[in-house]
């Protein structure tokens, strides 16, 4: 059962009558049973209350202004069934006696936070928020959330498009496996694997990235993603799908560029520092290759070298954005060296913590001939969940930041080596590096 | 007619089962095995329509070769002829008279290969590989469909090199399907588009896509009376939406539903979820058959909203699938679909097509 927020604040007028519950103690101080379900919300202590009248939104919930809970709070607006409508009748709550003595200062402590804090589901608070544009959101984000979540761990296909809504979520470069495996055989066919291998890697870590990016939402990602949904095909940035991407750029593009060199990988325009891409934005990257050359490599039956290609597709126009981009691309219009545009591995600096330094690009890098045989090849495959470099490596690569995992013993001070031997942590003096191998008892 | 000019180890001929001894997972459903399969990826099946006396399955695969079998009623399948293209081929179809394979080829052009005289001529040209090729037969008109990654839909008279009709897409050609008067294109970046073909092929209308990742396969289903009336529509993410054209209640009429994903009812661990590689409907039942990349194939009822079979898992994925004329064959190829890139790629991995009767598992459930 839902418990009763007049009863909470001690002003119940059906007192034993009410549908919802009334828990023993919940009368005494609105917020007592502050637990937070939500994640976001930190309930503020009604006393903070009484000097103003506006509380102060704290700023882990950024999709609500300021204001919105407040001046709903007084109108009851649209909260679909909750006790906030069936109590008050959509009536302002200050005039109430209430069943339980009007304390009036209590009017004034009460904040939102409170209200919601004592329901449990998600949806439902959900259903209270301030305003159903901002509910609309929360959901959203959670569902994206939830499906990035879902996405990392199944095993599907990567390199695919997403949307919650009408229109495609910005950074995911789309490719069917008949392109990606064409691109292999023409690859294959100019005997030159290697950047076909570079490419895959490239496009794996870039969805990893955004994967990551977009399930653990920051702030900014939120904002950004906000502004997205809620203005379709103006999101913020570059980040516009390929297709649109492709089409305000010149035409030079859609007409010789072959399917796979235009339709994927320039996608992904980071003009937003804060993401982890490492694409240069699309538009002035495509037309040079095209310019330079008859075809971009990809569509071309294997008599093109390969290299072209691919660095077709990753060449940044040197006019473009190169604070986002943080691929040193050697300008492939130059360099017909086979893994000119890629080879520079060094270069990378993925601004997501979960690609390994450089150790993604490096290890799957075996030997050109080696390319073709039928072993997998090594960690920092785009599909192995368990792969090193590579899915499961994130949070392993995050934490260990390239160096152990455990700090060797004699490494330790003797605080710290106190602190690990004991049964707890002593607040204030937890260590900062990880524990000796040997303490731990598994 | 030539016989296939590769050999394919299997020898020519017999019925192709293997027997019972072998208990790999190559075969475990024990269907027919097709004789001679080719030597690379299965792109697609087709089967020949049923103007055509007997069952003839034509497949195209990346090893740039279109292949003709014929089935005959004891099941055995006996090679008949073979035509290459200079890249691989992505689709076949079969006109509605069975004289002719028309076959599109990642090297950007379509063939029309007429069986009686094993000649293959070309007839389409696009500026991209094509992704999709289907025969049109309207009372006024007939021609070749091609969807191309090029992303023009482009109508071939087959005698004239240039095209009757070109229409441009929002985006590359993933997959197609015709059921005159109906065509359905479904592209990249989730995009769907529905044409009307009467008279001439117009675009009908622009759907938002149902389903949240990239398009897969799309097959068109008909109503009682045999007119097209909605499609399947396939995604990379196990699932499948059933979208009607002309809903009279489309909040309740269309659905989607989750498939070809491991750990049914096992919430604890995380779900692997497989592409959905082909969608078919049986031509005689309305019941729908889909085959995935975790190397299963899945029979449903889309009316009584449930499912009627899924299979055992092949060691491989499932690439294409296919009923013949009047329901009785339900053909499915296994073969690696790239699904998990190209390290999971081994050229001597043996590819199979296999033949299953499929008259009474596809008999619709009664619903309540």
């Amino acid at each position: 059962m839902t418990v009763c927020n007049f009863y909470l604040q001690g002003r119940c007028r059906y007192g034993d009558k009410c549908w919802n519950e009334h828990p023993r103690g919940g009368g005494a101080g609105a917020g007592a049973a502050g637990g937070s379900g939500f994640g976001n919300r930190v309930w503020v202590n009604p006393q903070s209350q009484r000097s103003g009248g506006n509380y102060v939104q704290p700023s882990s919930f950024s999709s609500h202004g300021g204001g919105n809970d407040w001046g709903r709070g007084g109108g009851a607006g649209g909260g679909a069934s909750n006790n906030w409508s069936r109590g008050g009748g959509g009536s302002n709550d200050w005039g109430r006696g209430g069943g339980g003595g009007a304390r009036d200062a209590k009017n004034f402590s009460f904040s939102n936070q409170n209200r919601f804090s004592t329901l449990n589901s998600q949806s439902s608070f959900d259903s209270r928020g301030s305003s159903v544009a901002d509910d609309d959101n929360d959901k959203n984000l959670e569902m994206i959330q939830r499906d990035m979540e879902a996405w990392q761990s199944s095993g599907q296909w990567a390199l695919s498009c997403y949307s919650v809504l009408k229109a495609n979520i910005s950074g995911f470069v789309e490719l069917s496996p008949e392109e990606l495996r064409m691109e292999y055989y023409t690859s294959r066919a100019s005997g030159d694997l290697q950047s076909y291998a570079n490419s895959v890697q490239q496009l794996a870590n870039q969805w990893r990235s955004r994967v990551q990016e977009l399930r653990t939402m920051s702030s900014s990602t939120r904002t950004t993603m906000i502004s997205e949904l809620n203005n379709p095909g103006s999101s913020g940035g570059g980040f516009s799908s390929p297709s649109s991407g492709f089409g305000s750029s010149s035409s030079s593009l859609s007409s010789s560029a072959p399917g796979f060199g235009s339709g994927g990988f320039g996608s992904s325009a980071p003009q937003n520092g804060a993401s982890g891409f490492s694409f240069a934005p699309a538009s002035p990257g495509f037309t040079m290759p095209n310019s330079e050359s008859s075809s971009t490599g990809f569509g071309s039956t294997g008599s093109q070298p390969s290299s072209t290609g691919f660095g077709g597709f990753g060449s940044p126009a040197p006019s473009s954005t190169p604070t986002a981009s943080s691929f040193s691309f050697a300008s492939p219009v130059a360099s017909k060296s086979s893994s000119g545009g890629f080879g520079s591995a060094s270069g990378f600096s993925f601004t997501s913590s979960t690609a390994p330094a450089g150790g993604g690009f490096g290890s799957s890098a075996p030997a050109g001939g080696g390319f073709g045989s039928a072993a997998p090849a090594g960690g920092g495959s785009l599909f192995s969940s368990a792969g090193a470099g590579g899915f499961g490596g994130g949070p392993a690569a995050g934490a260990a930041s390239g160096e152990n995992l455990f700090t060797p013993q004699s490494e330790l001070t003797p605080d710290e080596l106190r602190e690990f031997s004991a049964k707890r942590f002593t607040l204030g003096q937890i260590p900062l590096r990880p524990p000796p191998a040997e303490l731990l008892t598994v | 007619m030539s016989l296939f000019g590769t050999s394919s180890g299997f020898g020519a001929g017999g019925t192709g089962v293997f027997g019972n001894t072998t208990t790999d997972s190559h075969n475990p459903m024990k269907d027919v095995e097709v004789t001679s399969p080719p030597d690379d990826s299965i792109s697609c099946l087709a089967f020949s329509p049923p103007t055509m006396p007997g069952n003839f399955l034509i497949g195209g695969s990346w090893a740039n070769d279109v292949r003709c079998w014929e089935v005959q009623d004891n099941g055995q399948t006996v090679p008949k002829a073979q035509q290459m293209h200079t890249g691989p081929v992505l689709d076949v179809c079969w006109s509605d008279d069975g004289s002719k394979v028309f076959t599109a080829s990642c090297d950007k052009t379509a063939k029309m290969w007429d069986l009686n005289s094993n000649q293959a001529m070309q007839i389409a040209q696009h500026e991209g590989p094509i992704r999709t090729i289907h025969w049109i037969k309207a009372p006024n008109y007939s021609c070749v469909m091609t969807g191309s990654w090029d992303k023009t839909l482009k109508f071939w008279d087959t005698r004239s090199p240039n095209p009757m009709m070109s229409l441009q897409m929002p985006e590359r050609c993933y997959c197609a399907d015709v059921v005159y008067p109906m065509a359905v294109v479904a592209t990249a970046e989730r995009g769907l588009i529905v044409y009307q073909l009467e008279n001439q092929p117009s675009e009908f209308r622009r759907i938002d896509s149902p389903l949240k990742h990239q398009h897969r396969c799309v097959s068109i289903f008909k109503d009682k009376q045999n007119k097209p009336t909605g499609f399947a529509l396939g995604s990379i993410e196990g699932r499948v939406a059933i979208h009607y054209i002309n809903p009279p209640n489309p909040a309740k009429d269309n659905f989607t539903f989750k498939c070809h994903r491991s750990n049914g009812t096992n919430t604890t661990t995380p779900q692997d979820i497989y592409a959905v590689n082909a969608i078919s409907f049986h031509p005689v039942h309305g019941t729908l058959a889909t085959v995935g990349s975790d190397g299963r194939f899945s029979f449903w009822d889309k009316d009584a909203r449930t499912k009627l079979k899924t299979s055992e898992q092949l060691d491989q994925p499932i690439t294409a699938c296919c009923f013949n004329h009047n329901g009785n064959i339900f053909a499915y190829s296994s073969s690696y679909d790239w699904s998990k890139g190209h390290e999971y790629y081994n050229p001597q991995k043996k590819n199979y097509i296999f033949l299953r009767n499929a008259a009474e598992e596809l008999k619709p459930r009664n619903k309540k």
